[in-house]
């Protein structure tokens, strides 16, 4: 016998005061990584405090990055439904920073380049091309 | 001071539809205080485990204190997510060395079963840093290991035939406990054959999802003496680390930091050079077959890029030069988050008094190693017990 929870939802306000650099940068095409201008620390995510204590600058991931590992999710969680197919996350390498991002048809190794775009829902990320 | 334990249990690993989460956790500590030949009022402090990420009852730890038997004592409520466990047992560990309590019982239980598998992959797949990795890409817990897989594949050449020689291994050992989630064998082409969950990791590359709970209780050797218990497994060393929240902020996916930095610690203060020679039995985190692999390198039972390999070799299965997971591993016995790493502690205290039966392993050094990762290895735990 079971009795069924009452139910419970929660629908967060994230405060994105302190990076909001880099969520409007991602409607711009860009991506921001966070730089120390005191000690050089780099900062991907980026955040606008350095453990040093420096002040934290923002400059832009560019170029080229390389595939450094990747997973095609077939069985999708909760909140992700209306992605009909599998993705694919993929974590490159650009420089001193790694970046998360979706691509498709990417192998370890691969060179890829770095954009941005809004999914299904309208949420901006970072999406990866290879070259 | 030296910290032993005297008594250890653990539940039916499974979908355990017929007990609430303090019902399942009460199974484990009746079982624990008979091995102990204790009661609740030998027990100064109770430590309770859980992750509870999929429960409704969202603050756990005073409703099983309660049902228990130990209210005003404690509890102390611990979370290191899949190595809750472990860190509970250090926490009754620690509150015994530093003199503020002789006896401890850490408590690990989970009940996960009782949401759907989407929603249950939405939780696992927070086991990072939310707002950088679910809120975007949709991460799930078996998508962290399977990135994992993807590099240490292109490095290493670890193929999926040798994961799935995980998985069989720990199937065959699962068929022989009672307590197993899984008790029956597969084949390597039932591995291989498998659905594919997130590439390059199929169906058979990851534990279940289970209820469970485990219990194990701790006392001073003041204490030992005092309540004439001359039965004594001993915590030898312990050692924890922990790594990045964010995947992006880790060095390499091929081996988990966190793994090599706890095992330094509990090496150097059991004076270990050579675990596969001072070691009898081993139980390492292997909550997908890939994760086992890379803690045959991260804990040095071989050379890093060599796990696939060691894998084959067949030296890790009973009768193997170090056993490990004879109880069937994460995999096939089951991972009730919390429930692993005191449930680690229940089959490595079995095999070291020599009550494992059909899955006893040879013992020479009469010495066993726990090893419980949290996350993607976001904590670590290693420890040495001796008998
Ligand atoms: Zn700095």
């Amino acid at each position: 016998m079971f009795i069924e929870s009452r139910k419970l939802e929660m629908l967060h306000k994230i405060p994105v005061v302190k990076t909001e650099k880099y969520w409007k940068g991602l409607e711009e095409g860009k991506v921001y990584k966070a730089v120390c201008k005191n000690c050089g620390e780099e900062y991907y995510p980026p955040r606008a405090e350095c453990l040093c204590g420096g002040e934290v600058e923002w400059a832009e991931v560019e170029g080229e990055g390389v595939v450094e590992a990747f997973t095609t999710v077939h069985t999708i969680p909760a909140g992700f439904e209306w992605h009909k197919k599998p993705y694919t996350i993929t974590i490159a390498r650009f420089g001193n920073v790694r970046v998360m991002g979706w691509a498709e048809n990417v192998k370890v190794g691969d060179r890829i380049r770095i954009k941005t775009d809004k999914d299904e829902t309208g949420v901006w990320k970072v999406y990866f091309e290879v070259v | 001071m030296r910290v032993g334990v005297v008594g250890v249990s653990c539940s039916k690993f499974g979908r355990r539809d017929d007990v609430t989460i303090q019902e399942l956790a009460y199974e484990a500590v009746k079982e624990a205080l008979d091995d102990a030949g204790i009661t609740q009022d030998d027990v100064d402090l109770s430590v309770v485990g859980s992750v509870n990420t999929r429960g409704y009852e969202l603050m756990p730890a005073v409703p099983v204190n309660e049902y228990c038997g130990f209210a005003g004592k404690g509890p102390l409520r611990v979370e290191a997510a899949c190595a809750t466990g472990a860190a509970a047992v250090y926490t009754a560990y620690t509150s015994i060395a530093s003199k503020m309590a002789d006896v401890a019982i850490a408590i690990g239980v989970e009940k996960m079963t009782e949401v759907d598998t989407a929603t249950s992959l939405a939780i696992g797949g927070r086991a990072g840093s939310y707002l950088w990795e679910f809120h975007q890409y949709g991460t799930t817990f078996p998508g962290y290991y399977a990135m994992h897989a993807s590099a240490h594949m292109a490095k290493f050449g670890t193929t999926e035939k040798q994961m799935a020689m995980v998985a069989v291994k720990a199937h065959r050992n699962a068929a022989k406990n009672p307590k197993a989630h899984f008790q029956k064998e597969i084949t390597l082409e039932d591995a291989l054959n498998s659905r594919v969950i997130t590439y390059p990791l199929k169906l058979y590359d990851c534990s279940p999802i289970s209820d469970g709970s485990a219990a194990a209780i701790l006392a001073s050797e003041e204490k030992i003496k005092e309540l004439g218990i001359d039965d004594v497994v001993w915590i030898e060393s312990v050692g924890y680390a922990s790594d990045t929240a964010n995947m992006t902020r880790r060095e390499s996916f091929v081996g988990l930091k966190a793994t090599v930095l706890a095992a330094e610690m509990a090496y150097r203060r059991a004076g270990i050079d050579d675990p596969v020679k001072q070691v009898d039995i081993a139980t390492v985190h292997d909550c997908f077959t890939i994760a086992e692999i890379m803690a045959y390198e991260d804990l040095e039972f071989c050379r890093k890029g060599e796990g696939g390999k060691f894998a084959e070799s067949g030296e890790t299965d009973l009768g193997g030069k170090i056993p490990v997971n004879t109880f069937g591993g994460l995999k096939a016995k089951g991972h009730p988050l919390a429930a692993t790493g005191v449930a680690m502690v229940y089959e490595i205290v079995k095999q070291l008094r020599g009550d494992a039966g059909e899955l006893q392993v040879e013992l020479k050094n009469y010495r066993g190693l726990l090893h419980n990762v949290g996350g993607t290895g976001h904590f670590a735990y290693v420890m040495v017990f001796r008998r």
